[in-house]
């Protein structure tokens, strides 16, 4: 079934295209939650709160981008909004670094550098962070971020950048070890 | 550093920066239909059904209510011609033929039954620590007697100004009950304690059950 169908069975109150629409854009939705946060239990509710504005803002769904890219713009403004409300957030995301940071070890990187990079990431301003996981991290175009954010292209591409320079003047200090 | 290094530890965050674990779909689906059936929007429900159904047990409520009326004006009088009343003049008879009381209003009963169902509910606002199980049915409960709400404010049931306030005041606190979630915080129990003091709605709402008991 194509997804324009799909949306009008959700329109015409179809609990079963509703749950279709859920299972295949929630693994994304909660993906990009988590590696926004850091955080299950704040990937878990924003993916909640995304579903549930989505769901019911989806009659004001003209289609003029594809249903992804409008979920992910919902994604990123929910988790935008809940972190700018969430003051704690930074220190709990800190303490969370420990917890959550390492997954499947890539071969040849040295543990420290990869610790400090991931802090890095971390430490960025929220739009450099949010363009270098969404192109960096997860693989979306400059096109889709664009989308997304609502942003000119080249727009994006200034804030990757910026972003990278900054990672890369983060680690300066370890650069002359590892260039080795 | 050099640009390959970079680009090599950039591409090594992609598999190890803030790896996702494995997520509980089905246990946020679930959350996503008891929040989305909470809203007015009613997005993931069919709202003709939901309403159709609603409407439907109004209308019976109405009909048995009139039948009774009908049965005990004929009872009470013996005449069958007072008894051929239209309902609406038997719906809004006075209320000194006892026997015809619940016929005469028949939103008295159900109101009744809702305001000391929403009074004990009130009074058993959950605690910090309740169980994540035992705040899903008192969420439940709650979602019911909202739903409820809307319907009286519908009605005629809300026609008396007192009780229409009354209503519109339970609405916003039973909303606000309905959104509390599983590991809710004392802030969010708090504000809706403050939404009951500052509209005075518990002894507002034991006066209209002690009223409609009397009736």
């Amino acid at each position: 079934m194509s997804e324009p169908d799909l949306i009008a069975r959700v329109l015409a109150g179809d609990r079963i295209a509703a749950r279709e629409l859920y299972d295949a854009h929630s693994p994304r939705v909660f993906r990009l939650a988590f590696r926004l946060t850091g955080d299950s239990a704040l990937a878990r509710e924003f993916t909640q709160d995304t579903f549930v504005r989505a769901f019911g803002q989806l009659p004001k769904f003209r289609g003029d981008s594809a249903l992804s890219t409008w979920l992910h713009r919902i994604t990123v403004t929910v988790v935008a909004n809940a972190m700018r409300k969430v003051k704690r957030f930074r220190e709990r995301e800190a303490d969370l670094e420990d917890v959550h940071p390492i997954g499947s070890d890539g071969p040849g990187v040295d543990p420290v550098l990869r610790e400090r990079l991931h802090r890095a990431i971390a430490d960025l301003p929220e739009i450099y962070r949010t363009t270098v996981i969404m192109h960096d991290i997860e693989g979306y175009t400059h096109t889709e971020i664009a989308e997304v954010l609502g942003v000119a292209e080249g727009t994006c591409k200034s804030r990757l950048s910026q972003a990278r320079a900054q990672l890369r003047a983060a680690l300066s200090d370890l650069a002359p070890e590892y260039d080795t | 550093m050099t640009d390959e290094r970079f680009d090599a530890l950039m591409r090594d965050a992609a598999h190890t920066f803030r790896t996702p674990p494995e997520a509980d779909f089905e246990g946020m689906w679930t959350e996503i239909e008891r929040r989305s059936s909470a809203t007015t929007d009613q997005p993931l429900r069919s709202r003709w059904s939901s309403a159709r159904r609603a409407w439907l047990a109004i209308a019976a409520t109405l009909v048995v209510g009139i039948a009774l009326g009908r049965a005990s004006m004929m009872i009470g009088r013996g005449s069958p011609l007072r008894a051929s009343a239209t309902p609406a003049v038997v719906a809004r008879a006075p209320r000194a033929d006892s026997g015809a009381t619940f016929a005469s209003n028949p939103y008295e009963a159900e109101t009744s039954r809702y305001l000391g169902q929403t009074a004990a509910l009130l009074a058993s606002l959950p605690s910090e620590g309740k169980t994540e199980r035992g705040n899903e049915q008192f969420v439940a409960r709650a979602g019911d007697l909202l739903t409820t709400t809307r319907l009286l404010l519908d009605s005629p049931a809300s026609d008396d100004p007192t009780m229409r306030n009354l209503l519109e005041d339970l609405e916003l606190v039973l909303a606000q009950v309905v959104r509390l979630p599983n590991n809710h915080s004392r802030t969010e129990l708090d504000l809706i304690n403050r939404a009951l003091e500052q509209r005075d709605v518990i002894p507002r709402l034991r006066t209209a059950v002690s009223d409609n008991s009397a009736n």
